[in-house]
């Protein structure tokens, strides 16, 4: 098994929050951190709504056109983009803390905290290309919202198109 | 010339390759010369007024343009250009 990782009870607070301020639509973000220990919560936009968004993302077709039929705001409760604005400001703060990035995270409102078949493709994808900016290839984490009152947060692994659970240590 | 790496979305534009080489000194000069060779490309990558839009990022030789000189970043033989698509996912499709 490997080592779990530790995400303090703060940081986990504020990914939930972050996930039931949005909700009912999707909220992305990143952590980082260093030694297997997250210390830091990056919230990104998501900008699914954007017209286009889903045509330069790596979305397959069916989900592509899935999405061109939904509203702007149906698309949020379905699916997110992130910003790669707030995600080039997250990865230069992360490395002029000398820290890593550790995890990509984005909520399920309606469904459960486990990788859609869209997000594992998408991870799939971007096996390729983190090496390619100089970042290690992170974990991914669901908060789930299913149960208002008890959101659910799983870990996982995502590699080859294979989805491994992974674990979390959190402390006060 | 410069190698330009074509992110999975983009490689219906061109024929399927995911690397392709343009001959240009700078960001603004290698998406004119992707547009002529591989038409429809600029417009994905940039809006009306010719930014580059919210949910891509280029990266020469893994920098990223946006903190650099954005599009009149200067580029040199060998330089490595990274097209990246923004990071995505979603629940399962709900019809």
């Amino acid at each position: 098994m490997t080592t779990p990782l530790h995400i303090p009870q703060a940081i986990l607070d504020d990914m939930v929050a972050h996930a039931r301020e949005l909700d009912p639509y999707e909220c992305c973000g990143l952590l980082a951190g260093i030694n297997g220990t997250v210390t830091q919560i990056y919230r990104v936009t998501n900008i699914v709504a954007l017209e286009g968004a889903e045509k330069l993302s790596s979305f397959d077709p069916a989900k592509a056109a899935h999405l061109e039929r939904l509203s702007p705001a149906e698309r949020a409760e379905i699916a997110f983009v992130m910003d790669m604005q707030d995600f080039s400001a997250a990865k230069k703060d992360i490395r002029n803390k000398g820290l890593d990035l550790q995890v990509v995270y984005h909520s399920h409102p309606h469904d459960p905290a486990r990788p859609s078949i869209t997000d594992i493709k998408i991870a799939t994808d971007y096996e390729e290309i983190w090496p390619k900016i100089n970042l290690p290839i992170p974990d991914y984490l669901l908060i789930s919202l299913m149960d208002k009152s008890k959101p659910d947060i799983r870990l996982y692994k995502i590699k080859d198109g294979n989805v491994t659970p992974a674990h979390i240590r959190t402390t006060i | 010339m410069i190698n330009v790496r074509i992110p999975t979305p983009l490689r219906p534009l061109t024929k399927g390759q995911g690397e392709v080489t343009a001959q240009a000194k700078s960001i603004a000069e290698m998406i004119e010369t992707l547009n002529a060779s591989h038409p429809g490309i600029k417009s994905r990558l940039c809006d009306e007024t010719g930014e580059l839009r919210r949910f891509v990022n280029i990266y020469v030789n893994e920098e990223d343009i946006r903190f650099l000189k954005g599009k009149e970043t200067s580029l040199k033989d060998g330089d490595e250009v990274s097209i990246v698509p923004a990071i995505a996912g979603g629940s399962s499709c709900r019809t």
